[in-house]
């Protein structure tokens, strides 16, 4: 299998090579285009693991491409402007923001990490994927905006609306940016993780939330 | 004639010898800031701006009032904070973020678009609402309102007059193209980042009467006289909001 990114980094475009028989798990509307001998087949995994990506800000269903009768081609992309990046995961995994994932091998599993309950209050939910492989596996992830590593050498706060993927060899918690929630609110910083350890870290150059904040407030209000 | 001069792509090192270790990547369309300060050194950023910080720079919340601002200019300033924090756009409170080692930050503005550093040496410059991103040294910072004429050239009522000795960046939606004016130049009022303040800013309509403003989808323009530098955006976030709104639900 192989990912070839083009169109970075603004309207970043996934195409993935499949030899036969091979198959690509990727998160549902993703999917541009494929090759006709594609069969795609969709799975929840499962009732509760379905539901637990729904609560995660996910999709439902995850859907899986296989290429039948030869070789074939899978265009995928994300929703949002933005750069993508293919990530080997290493035998200790990544812990990934589940809104940046877009597709993975099939031996990589994705499980649901719920980020814990102060999420919620903040309206700015850290909903954590954990990707680990059973071999050498490939995920795909997208960003809004470019795609930067930083290396945690430490410790480093970073704005949880600018996270995409971090080794899951660093520790982290999910805290409030100022030294208290006034100061916070006043702050504008919202939510940030503070990671303590050696590792990697992925930020996206633009937070969609405050994007959207920033738009929405110029917007009419909606009818009905 | 006016000299077109792109602020080029990409990333853009700060050159050695002038102001503040930083660097600008991802640009033009994603910027992002890298601010190193040196211990002892305090950077002043917008609300929402920080990415990222290394945990030895701390953060403290402060209101925007220049130094020399007495108790009622704070006391203005506050008001307009509060307010303008609840119904949106610039709030004009800021971020200091200071370090006690080596330590660095990492800025981005919301929307798509490059940021622009410019080292002030005395000199005034007018910034348009949300183009200010963050600076490090002795300037100061004066909200200004525009009047009228401001109102109804929808850039905002208010403006950011930069002035004092220090390293400051601004944003833009889009690219920034500079311009340095020296016979009179007219520029859509919503593609206004920021101009020096030794240029005179007139607000116009295109021409045409009131059938030209109307039909010509150019609304109303600045007319800058004088001489001095322009900065332009490649966008227009008006544009943007008046094509998306009728496809909201």
């Amino acid at each position: 299998m192989r990912f070839d990114i083009q169109y970075r980094p603004a309207h970043s475009l996934a195409k993935v090579s499949l030899d036969p028989n091979e198959s690509v798990v990727a998160e549902s509307g993703a999917m541009v285009g494929m090759s006709t001998n594609i069969q795609m087949q969709t799975q929840s995994g499962g009732l509760m693991s379905g539901l637990k990506r729904m609560f995660g800000g996910e999709s439902f269903f995850r859907n899986t491409f296989t290429a039948a009768n030869g070789p074939g081609e899978v265009l995928l992309a994300h929703s949002l402007c933005g750069d993508m990046v293919v990530l080997d995961v290493p035998a200790a995994g990544y812990f990934i923001q589940s809104s940046s994932y877009i597709a993975s091998t099939p031996n990589v599993s994705i499980e649901t990490k719920v980020g814990g309950m102060k999420t919620f209050f903040a309206g700015e939910g850290v909903f954590v994927l954990d990707a680990t492989a059973s071999g050498p596996g490939q995920v795909l992830v997208g960003a809004f905006g470019g795609i930067q590593e930083l290396v945690c050498d430490g410790s480093l706060v970073i704005d949880t609306g600018h996270l995409v993927a971090w080794d899951k060899s660093l520790t982290y918690q999910v805290g409030k940016s100022g030294s208290g929630w006034i100061a916070s609110f006043l702050s504008g910083e919202g939510l940030v993780c503070h990671f303590q350890g050696q590792g990697r870290i992925w930020i996206q150059t633009r937070n969609p939330a405050a994007y959207g904040q920033e738009i929405g407030a110029l917007l009419p209000p909606r009818s009905g | 004639m006016q000299q077109l001069q792109p602020m080029g792509p990409g990333s853009l090192p700060a050159p050695p010898g002038s102001g503040v270790a930083h660097e600008i990547s991802h640009g033009p369309s994603f910027a992002m800031l890298r601010v190193d300060l040196a211990p002892g050194q305090t950077l002043v950023a917008e609300a929402g701006a920080m990415v990222a910080r290394s945990q030895n720079v701390t953060m403290a919340v402060k209101l925007n009032a220049s130094p020399s601002a007495g108790f009622f200019a704070t006391l203005k300033a506050l008001v307009i904070a509060f307010i303008r924090k609840f119904i949106g756009g610039e709030t004009f409170i800021v971020n200091h973020f200071s370090a006690s080692a080596p330590g660095r930050v990492w800025l981005a503005p919301s929307l798509s678009g490059h940021v622009a550093h410019r080292r002030m040496n005395g000199e005034k410059l007018v910034l348009s609402t949300g183009a200010y991103l963050a600076h490090v040294g002795n300037l100061d910072i004066q909200m200004k309102f525009g009047g009228l004429s401001g109102i109804l050239a929808k850039e905002g009522a208010f403006w950011l007059e930069v002035s004092g000795v220090g390293d400051l960046w601004f944003t833009s939606y889009g690219g920034i193209e500079a311009v340095d004016v020296t016979s009179p130049f007219m520029v859509d009022n919503g593609h206004i980042v920021g101009y020096e303040g030794n240029l005179t800013m007139n607000i116009r309509r295109p021409g045409g009467g009131m059938m030209g403003l109307v039909a010509s989808g150019e609304g109303l323009v600045c007319e800058f006289t004088g001489q001095g530098r322009v900065y332009l955006q490649s966008r227009n976030l008006g544009s943007l909001v008046n094509w998306l709104s009728p496809l909201l639900p």
